[in-house]
């Protein structure tokens, strides 16, 4: 058997690893997407009071640490019973969408761009961020810079501080803003809504506009037919902030939505013997192995999924390109997941059109931003969805409100089954007779590229050298080839 | 004119050797009395990173760095050409890009950037544990890391290590 490494990842964070084994061939038998796990955060944890966690765990990973300042924050306040004011939650959300919008232009501009924009097939110097401006032109780069900077301005208004909001406490928040704060932020989101927009026709008249690139999205390579997670508002519409978790099937039939405190009898984690990550599956349908179907407990948790779980977005715009979006790409629900970049910009115009929203909500300059806890604290469950997927926190407390037990499940965990199933799929269809080409490659990492994977989030040391290396080994195991490459 | 000089500790905080970047800008931070120089710590690479490096002439990154190739506690000094242009590691995000071609793109859009760039690093073993400790190796280091930013801010760099 041959073996095929791509250690590490590029443009992915931490130190993952895909190993494809070849049979005799020099066909893919079969293929592992291997990442280590960051020991003892639940250790680290017990033992402190549950309100420090949304400071706490927004140091887990330097990518979002808002989503888990935010699911951090709900969860407390389920530990406590309170329900922050109504105030308290548009602010927090508010903040998030901002997030969401500085991240999702960050996603499509460096990561998504250098594939869909530079090519997937173009030499690997030019597939960055550098590369996407010099084709799109060199007032983009200004753009993108500019829409990351209004949203870190708005989680620094409202969350205190740049990238690590700090005000969010169980019952609300520390503080509210002024009108002025208010204005700024309209009209920062105003702008964002325009972006949004000339986004979605960048991708439109590049991507839509070039048949391979259409080709490359609804063929078979990328599809696969999974459950699709997402929360929804009360009309079943897409939020980030708030709701219950709705499940629908791979032929679109909701099969139910949770609430945050029923995620354990949805949810329920398999083990592999080959990494220290567990596989989440839905518990209802079961586990049938890495493999797509109605009878496949395997779901996924990208904005992709989110618009499938759903029946539509609240705000006009956004529901317009949904609708042209699915009637696009032939029906509800979508499974090419390459479609997910597409999703990803109609969630980027439904944040920035959210941001206007709730910037100019009458109570968000409401100095009533809290509720200060009153019931004995036990045990809570916070959801909120992450840009990478949905990401519950779970919390046990005793009754002075120190931390006894944390259960996490962070946006890509979910996703963990599906990415193995993409790279596979990929592999299978791009590597015969133990032929591979950079190019190849690059195709298979697309697979799950799209699902833009965290795992490590910022922890990884500054490293001597990160190559792209393929060892490829003969039958017997010897390696016979090792080509590296550096990005 | 003096260089506006930002002094910047990277890494993970709560992850154990991880976080020296931190540790040692937090001991340097008592001695900057100097107003062009400035002291921060930051869990993030890639365009964040460089947005917080706008704006200054001179720029002193410390970070954590494991080459396999030293003892743990070895400390070292780097210019930003120095190092390979990956898409990894503390300087870059792998959910964007490097720190190298971040300032390329602040550049391309006119923003400030320093035009000196050093970066001490502390070679570590293990950073995949939560731990708001230092190993006795990186606490060891954690004086002679000081000594060499201490040094770099005073008579520019001298390369130890070279």
């Amino acid at each position: 058997m041959q073996r095929i490494s791509i250690d590490p990842i590029t443009r992915l964070e931490g130190h993952g690893k895909i190993e494809i084994f070849l049979d005799e061939e020099g066909e893919v038998a079969n293929t592992y997407f291997q990442i280590p796990e960051l020991r003892g955060f639940e250790r680290f944890c017990v033992g402190r009071p549950v309100e420090e966690m949304p400071l706490l765990t927004n140091r887990i990973c330097g990518v979002c640490p808002e989503a888990h300042h935010m699911a951090a924050a709900k969860a407390a306040d389920a530990v406590y019973h309170v329900d922050p004011p109504r105030p308290a939650k548009l602010l927090r959300e508010l903040l998030y969408s901002a997030f969401f919008f500085a991240d999702h232009t960050t996603h499509f501009y460096a990561l998504a761009g250098p594939d869909f924009i530079v090519g997937p097939d173009a030499p690997v110097a030019e597939r960055n961020i550098l590369g996407v401006i010099h084709k799109v032109g060199l007032e983009t780069g200004g753009k993108v810079i500019q829409a990351r900077k209004f949203g870190h301005l708005v989680v620094e208004m409202i969350g205190g501080r740049k990238v690590h909001p700090c005000t969010s406490v169980p019952g609300g928040l520390t503080k509210g803003i002024t009108e002025e704060q208010r204005q700024q932020i309209e009209q920062m989101g105003r702008w964002a809504i325009e972006f949004a927009r000339f986004s979605l026709q960048a991708f439109n008249d590049i991507v839509l506009g070039n048949q391979a690139y259409v080709d490359l999205i609804l063929g078979d390579l990328y599809t696969h037919q999974t459950y699709s997670i997402g929360l929804v508002n009360e009309k079943n519409q897409v939020n980030f902030y708030d709701g219950k978790v709705s499940v629908v099937a791979p032929d679109g039939e909701r099969i139910g939505k949770y609430a945050p405190n029923e995620y354990m009898d949805w949810i329920a984690e398999r083990v592999e013997p080959w990494t220290y990550l567990k596989f989440p599956y839905l518990k209802k349908i079961g586990w049938k192995g890495f493999v797509d179907g109605k009878d496949s407990g395997v779901y996924m948790a990208t904005p992709l999924s989110r618009l499938n779980a759903a029946d539509g977005m609240s705000t006009p715009l956004a529901q317009e390109e949904y609708e042209r979006f699915y009637s696009t790409l032939g029906g509800k629900p979508v499974h090419q997941r390459l479609a997910i970049h597409w999703a990803r910009l109609i969630e980027l115009l439904y944040a920035a059109e959210r941001w206007v929203e709730l910037a100019t909500d009458p109570e968000i300059t409401s100095d009533h931003v809290r509720i200060v806890p009153s019931e004995k604290p036990t045990e809570g469950v916070g959801i909120v969805e992450a840009p990478r997927g949905t990401l519950t926190h779970h919390y046990w407390t005793d009754e002075r409100g120190i931390l006894t037990k944390v259960n996490l499940i962070v946006g890509t965990t979910n996703n963990y089954a599906a990415i193995q199933m993409s790279t596979r799929k990929a592999a299978q269809s791009l590597i015969h007779r133990g032929q591979v080409t950079e190019g190849l490659l690059n195709r298979i990492e697309m697979a799950f590229r799209a699902y833009d994977p965290c795992f490590g989030c910022a922890t990884h040391t500054l490293p001597g050298q990160m190559p792209l290396e393929v060892t490829i080994r003969d039958a017997r195991g010897e390696m016979i080839e090792t080509i590296r490459q550096f990005c | 004119m003096p260089k506006r000089t930002l002094i910047l500790g990277l890494g993970n905080p709560i992850l154990g050797d991880d976080g020296i970047g931190w540790r040692v800008v937090e001991m340097v931070q008592p001695f900057l009395t100097d107003a062009a120089l400035e002291a921060d710590c930051l869990a993030v690479g890639g365009l964040s990173l460089m947005e917080r490096l706008t704006g200054y002439d001179r720029a002193v990154l410390v970070d954590a760095i494991k080459t396999g190739k030293q003892p743990a506690g070895s400390v070292s000094v780097f210019t930003l050409s120095d190092l390979p242009d990956l898409q990894a590691g503390h300087l870059s995000s792998a959910h964007d890009t490097s720190l190298q071609k971040a300032l390329q793109v602040g550049r391309l859009s006119g923003a400030h950037l320093p035009e000196e760039i050093f970066i001490v690093t502390v070679e570590v073993r293990q950073v995949c544990d939560f731990s708001e400790q230092l190993s006795p190796e990186l606490q060891t280091a954690l004086p002679l890391a000081v000594r060499q930013v201490m040094e770099i801010l005073r008579q520019g760099v001298d390369f130890p290590n070279s």
